[in-house]
């Protein structure tokens, strides 16, 4: 059992080496991939027992996904893919109140100069802002980042991470990353790591 | 957002688009100009038809079936009388006029023919051929052994105006009776079976050689074509007692080839609409299946960010309605664009059965319009079902992990 603080300022690391099953864990947690045994909880939601499309509404309220490719989509601009959860979740407000949500959002990922670009037209490490300001834009309580550098150079990944950590902080989430870079799991104020189907708890 | 993002994705995939939409749109075209020009063949036709029957003809059963032995389904005049005060009171009466019709021969030289011979009432403004008449002058209420005749007779029997001609025929009482004819018009019609069987004279000439004071049958013209089958019921409603019976025929009844071409124009249009509809179904379904099979990894990030399945359905098919809406618009336009074009080379042909080359031409009316729009939208959207449905069937976690 994981367990978070009840403040939901925790961040937390998962690491190890490739192919020790990270990516699984995560995807479990956010109800993208399903158990094969065994239970899904997080908070007092039963994951494992929700039908798809209850999955996709809670993990639209409650959890923001942050993908090692990004994942924006690419006919949208940056600002519009932020908003993009928030439509979905069709419970904030007008589109000129969640506009505004957005650009906030990415004014403090530092890349409010470029709301109305394409993402093809910003770098790797502006997309990956962009996709963790969506990743908040709908105020959820748990933000899981899947190797949310390994497409970065280390400058632009640290970069990233010291991010995520203040906004851990300022918006009162908690973090789970998993990556298999040691650097990366530095900035966790817990680290977990996975080894052999197994979780442990390092210092 | 829900209608931005399909006219975004629509507008990335310009190519794609671009070639669904050409699809789509000349799936339509060619299905409204399909359309237009058998409506406007159809039409032509009615009028012939029209211009032949009148809108109605009222007589007895006997000579609509064909079943009298001698002529006892003459009309007497007090029973005309009694139908054109019933007549008076249809609101979309215009007019009527009486005819009878019987079989003769027409000798000219030592040449003879079987005729129909066509009583009817001098310029009477209805089917009294003025108009038709292409040669020498029509039929006048002083006349008496006086005709009109078609080309294709006056051809058989080396005709012109001024020629006498004898009729011979048996009267209603069975007797034989021949009369000479003097020719004072000739007429062309559209219809190559009028012209060369019907001979016109006027019913006073035609009652005295068939010896009786009845007429055979009262042809009513109405104000409009579409008027037809209301009047017809109303009359027939006021005919319901009449005794011996009467009943009343439209020109459509009266006119078995309109019928018949009726049918095969819409067979035609079926078969062919069917045919175009089954090729846009296949091709758009094609190029929706890939392009959503290309996006696969787009899917993936839309129900990882919350988006059900039934939202991921309504996206995509929403993509899908934007393209068979734009199609099937510009494809109409671009039906009625087509249609004005052919109209504008007025190229004429000329109908089996009929002497008179027709122009050819389509008609656009809004059945032409609203048919193949419907059925090319509701044929895109079809296409679109299965690729939408497989996109909204997509695990997350397997398209998250297409590259």
């Amino acid at each position: 059992m994981l367990k978070a603080q009840k403040s939901f300022r925790t961040h937390i690391g998962f690491f190890g080496r490739r192919n020790t099953g990270k990516s699984s864990l995560i995807n479990m947690l956010t109800g993208i991939d399903r158990p094969t045994s065994g239970e899904i909880w997080v908070g007092p939601h039963a994951v494992h027992q929700m039908s798809e499309d209850e999955i996709a509404s809670w993990r639209g309220r409650n959890v923001g996904v942050v993908f090692q490719f990004f994942q924006l989509l690419p006919m949208l601009t940056c600002a519009q893919n932020v908003m993009l959860p928030m439509d979905f979740a069709n419970r904030y407000g007008s589109t000129r109140e969640m506009r505004e949500r957005a650009l906030h959002l990415l004014d403090q990922v530092g890349i409010a100069g470029h709301a109305d670009k394409l993402p093809s037209a910003v770098s790797g490490g502006q997309r990956q802002r962009v996709a963790i300001a969506r990743a908040l834009i709908t105020r959820p309580k748990i933000v899981l980042a899947d190797e949310p550098t390994a497409n970065l150079d280390s400058e632009t990944g640290g970069s990233v991470m010291e991010l995520m950590r203040g906004l851990n902080e300022e918006h009162c989430v908690t973090f789970l990353i998993v990556t298999h870079d040691p650097a990366v799991s530095d900035y966790g104020e817990r680290h977990i790591r996975i080894h052999d189907g197994s979780l442990r708890e390092e210092s | 957002m829900w209608w931005w993002i399909p006219l975004r994705s629509l507008w990335r995939n310009r190519r794609r688009t671009l070639i669904s939409l050409a699809i789509i749109a000349f799936g339509t075209a060619i299905s409204l100009f399909v359309l237009a020009f058998l409506d406007n063949a159809r039409d032509q036709i009615r009028d012939v038809s029209v211009a032949e029957y009148g809108n109605l003809q009222i007589a007895s059963p006997l000579l609509f079936d064909d079943e009298a032995e001698g002529y006892e389904y003459l009309l007497t005049p007090d029973r005309v009388e009694l139908l054109n005060a019933l007549l008076r009171n249809e609101p979309s009466y215009v007019a009527s006029t009486v005819q009878l019709e019987f079989p003769g021969l027409a000798a000219s030289g030592n040449q003879t023919q079987v005729v129909r011979l066509r009583a009817i009432e001098p310029a009477n403004g209805l089917l009294d051929f003025g108009e038709y008449v292409v040669e020498g002058r029509e039929l006048r209420p002083d006349d008496l052994a006086s005709a009109l005749v078609g080309r294709a007779l006056a051809d058989l029997l080396s005709l012109e105006v001024g020629d006498a001609i004898t009729v011979t025929l048996t009267t209603v009482d069975g007797a034989y009776n021949a009369s000479p004819l003097v020719i004072a018009g000739i007429y062309g019609f559209s219809s190559e079976q009028v012209e060369s069987q019907v001979l016109l004279v006027p019913l006073r000439f035609g009652q005295l050689l068939l010896n009786t004071n009845g007429i055979d049958r009262v042809i009513v013209e109405l104000d409009r074509i579409e008027a037809t089958d209301a009047a017809a019921a109303r009359i027939e409603a006021g005919l319901a007692d009449a005794e011996p019976p009467l009943e009343v025929r439209t020109w459509e009844d009266l006119s078995p080839i309109y019928q018949q071409l009726s049918s095969y124009f819409d067979l035609l249009f079926g078969f062919l609409t069917l045919a175009i509809s089954v090729l846009v179904f296949f091709i758009i379904l094609q190029v929706l299946t890939l392009a959503f099979l290309e996006r696969t990894r787009e899917i993936g990030t839309l129900r990882a960010l919350g988006t059900t399945r039934g939202e991921v359905f309504r996206l995509f098919f929403s993509e899908s309605a934007w393209l068979a809406v734009l199609g099937s618009l510009i494809g109409i336009l671009g039906g009625i664009l087509l249609s004005l074009g052919f109209n504008a080379l007025g190229i004429e042909w000329l109908p089996p059965g009929t002497v008179e080359p027709s122009v050819l031409g389509t008609r656009v009316g809004p059945l032409t319009v609203l048919l193949p729009f419907l059925v090319s939208l509701v044929a895109t959207l079809l296409s679109a079902l299965y690729p939408a449905l497989q996109a909204a069937r997509l695990r997350v976690v397997d398209a998250l992990r297409v590259e």
